[in-house]
């Protein structure tokens, strides 16, 4: 059986990288890639555990399965948002949209 | 007697239905106050029928119903219990015919005095809030109702002396009238407090109880019972805070009558009379009012022989008389200071309705303006005659026997110089109201356009004046036990007001005194007559050989000088100080430095927000490693 370990190691490296995409990339749509990254490492943690603490449960599972569910909706929502930036800026940088502020 | 709260009730719902609607009702409500009054005046009666059920074999002895209490307020379980109360003893009886009588009597008056008046109705409401008050004061349980229906009198007091606020002269009296004893009340809130912390009660009863069961420290007593009775002083225009009593002279003349001589000013008075047990106990405050009494007394009589207004002659005199009362209560002797508390207020109060009745007919009250007005107006000047002499001490009339009774005592438990000097002020009191009554009714007329236009006041003023004067003949013989009798008491008035300590005493009429007291005042009559008949030849002479002395009693000891300097440089320049620090400091640093700073925070902080998301993702993440290392931390 593989260590929980491992799984950590793997939900942890899938999660730094997610957040350097966020942080460093410019593309809205290498970051919502990026989002999708640490959403899967999430999911990861989740089943993980919940196979290693107690194998019966399903309440680890169920939530990763949430998981995939509310990261469809979102990029269904989000991919919309880019699609108007787009249109608007031709463009789908993220810092070409900086009209909100002061 | 429990239901005794009902006296100040009624006038306080007349107040309240004139107060709002004097303008529909007939004749601006001035039939409802009289008659609410009137019903006072029977209730009272009652009262003092139930009253007499607490003699038994002679002796005062209370029943669980003559104080009633009701609890009202209680913060910390009794630490601080505020309670509606209500006691009456026979100082209370002594309080509650004069104040609803002469209220009734004024307020009779008043329909043809304030004829025609703008405000008629305005008039009477405030006169009602007056009575209301003065009769919560006086059947008070406790210290912190008394309190407050003792600024309840003030309110009205303010209210009426400021009644014809369109002339200057007129507000600004009542302001000084407010202020003036506001500073005395500060003192009795002080001394409220003081007994207050000590005893944990307001009630009057158990204050005494513990002051005489040595529950209070003697210095502390003392200092207590000072700032009490500066309270007292501010009320009753003692020194020195009796600056504002002339001055108040500016309100309607009955108003003056019933406030200013009868009842308000008594509220002092009173006020000691019901702590004196307490102040037989420290002699020190005793004699503090004692000396301010009798300081007051001299110098407000000095005053009265120069002053030429009618009205403030009479309103130094009603300080002189209240110097006399408390002699009285320095000395102990209750039953003298409440017996002419009793006779004061129905020949002063028919003093200032005759002078209500000269001015009502002449428009005038300087008396170098008046003269010989005995043939126009003579009810008038039987009934002011018949007060004067009263107040003068005349033989068998009111104010003989009370006053009498106050060099009495004096002579008994006083000073022998200060008897001396009381008597020399008895004498001074009948000069000057000789001076005024001949100066005003007799001789030559002075101005005769003044003189052209008096004539006899309406039946609505001169009843009113008549009853009062006979009042002022009779109401000195209740000392009689026979009297007493006659009337349903259980004897004289030194057998019903009395403090437990000292007992009853049955009035015995001391004659080698009572000829020594009434040669003064007769003298005091003849020097009036021989100074001022006529052309007052003498009076002028006597003016022009003291001139200085003349004018130290007519500028008033330039005491009113002597505040107003401080006001303008001490008060005014403190003021300053305080108005630049609150200008400077608490608005220009505190206030708006606080919004300037935030704002400045506001302009500086701003540029953080970028609208840059990637910035925004950057902070989010730093924050959640924040907060995990932290989290980390404390596990």
């Amino acid at each position: 059986m593989i260590p929980l370990e491992n799984f950590l190691i793997l939900s942890a490296i899938l999660f730094a990288t997610g957040l350097y995409g966020v942080l460093a990339r410019r593309s809205a749509i290498l970051i919502l890639m990026s989002v999708e990254l640490m959403l899967a490492a999430v999911s990861i943690n989740f089943i993980a555990f919940a196979s290693y603490l107690d194998g019966d449960a399903f309440s680890g599972l169920i939530f990763a399965l949430f998981v995939i569910t509310v990261a469809a909706a979102e990029v269904g929502l989000a991919l919309g948002i880019v699609l108007r930036l787009f249109r608007e800026r031709q463009t789908a940088y993220v810092d070409s949209a900086d009209s909100m502020k002061w | 007697m429990e239901q005794v709260w009902i006296l100040p009730a009624i006038p306080f719902a007349t107040f309240l239905v004139l107060g709002l609607f004097n303008r529909f009702i007939p004749r601006r409500g001035d039939g409802l106050a009289v008659l609410g009054m009137a019903a006072v005046v029977v209730l009272v009666g009652v009262v003092l029928a139930d009253f007499q059920n607490f003699f038994v074999d002679g002796i005062f002895t209370p029943g669980g119903e003559h104080a009633y209490a009701e609890e009202w307020v209680d913060i910390g379980q009794g630490f601080f219990l505020i309670e509606f109360s209500t006691y009456v003893d026979s100082v209370t009886m002594v309080m509650l015919p004069v104040v609803s009588f002469v209220a009734l009597m004024v307020l009779v008056y008043s329909i043809g005095y304030m004829k025609g008046e703008q405000r008629y109705g305005w008039y009477f409401a405030a006169l009602s809030l007056f009575v209301s008050a003065m009769l919560l004061l006086v059947i008070s349980g406790n210290l912190l109702q008394l309190y407050l229906a003792w600024e309840g009198v003030g309110l009205a007091s303010y209210l009426l002396i400021g009644f014809y606020w369109e002339r200057q002269a007129a507000a600004e009296a009542a302001k000084k009238a407010f202020i003036t004893t506001r500073i005395g009340d500060v003192g009795l809130l002080i001394g409220i407090i003081l007994l207050w912390r000590v005893t944990g009660s307001f009630d009057i009863q158990e204050i005494i109880h513990a002051a005489q069961e040595g529950v209070f420290d003697q210095t502390y007593l003392t200092v207590a019972m000072i700032f009490l009775f500066a309270g007292a002083a501010g009320k009753s225009a003692q020194f020195p805070f009796h600056v504002w009593l002339p001055d108040a002279m500016e309100g309607p003349t009955p108003v003056s009558a019933l406030i200013h001589a009868a009842t308000m000013v008594v509220a002092g008075v009173y006020l000691v009379a019901r702590m004196l047990p307490v102040y037989d106990e420290v002699l020190i405050a005793r004699d503090v009012v004692l000396y301010t009494g009798l300081l007051t007394a001299l110098m407000a009589a000095t005053m009265g022989l120069v002053a030429t207004d009618i009205k403030r002659v009479l309103a130094f005199s009603t300080v002189s008389q209240l110097g006399f009362m408390f002699v009285a209560l320095g000395v102990g002797a209750l039953t003298a200071a409440m017996f002419h508390l009793f006779t004061h207020a129905f020949f002063k109060s028919l003093l200032f309705l005759g002078s209500g009745s000269v001015i009502h007919a002449t428009d005038e009250q300087e008396v170098q303006e008046l003269g010989g007005l005995r043939k126009k107006m003579p009810v008038t000047t039987i009934t002011f005659t018949i007060g004067s002499l009263a107040l003068a001490g005349l033989p068998f009339l009111a104010g003989f026997w009370s006053k009498d009774e106050i060099l009495h005592d004096l002579q008994k438990h006083g000073p022998m110089w200060a008897y001396v000097v009381l008597a020399a002020t008895a004498a001074l009191t009948a000069i000057y109201t000789t001076r005024v009554v001949l100066l005003t009714f007799f001789g030559k007329p002075k101005n005769q356009q003044a003189y052209d236009r008096a004539h006899e006041s309406p039946p609505i003023m001169t009843v009113p004046l008549m009853i009062l004067a006979a009042l002022a003949i009779v109401a000195g013989f209740v000392t009689y036990t026979g009297v007493g009798e006659a009337l349903g008491f259980v004897g004289g008035i030194g057998e019903v007001v009395y403090l437990p300590a000292e007992g009853a005493h049955r009035f015995e009429l001391d004659w080698a005194f009572a000829a020594g007291a009434s040669a003064t005042a007769v003298a005091g009559v003849v020097i009036g007559v021989a100074y001022w008949w006529g052309d007052a030849k003498r009076a002028v002479a006597a003016r022009n050989w003291a001139p200085e002395l003349h004018q130290l009693f007519a500028r008033r000891y330039y005491i009113d000088e002597l505040y107003q300097a401080v006001i303008n440089n001490v008060v005014m320049g403190a003021s300053r100080v305080v108005a630049w620090f609150d200008k400077k400091v608490v608005n220009e640093t505190g206030v708006d430095g606080a919004t300037q700073f935030i704002g400045f925070l506001g302009y500086r902080l701003k540029f953080l927000q970028t609208g840059r998301i990637p910035n925004y993702a950057l902070g989010m993440a730093l924050g959640v490693a924040a907060l995990a290392v932290v989290a980390i931390g404390t596990t």
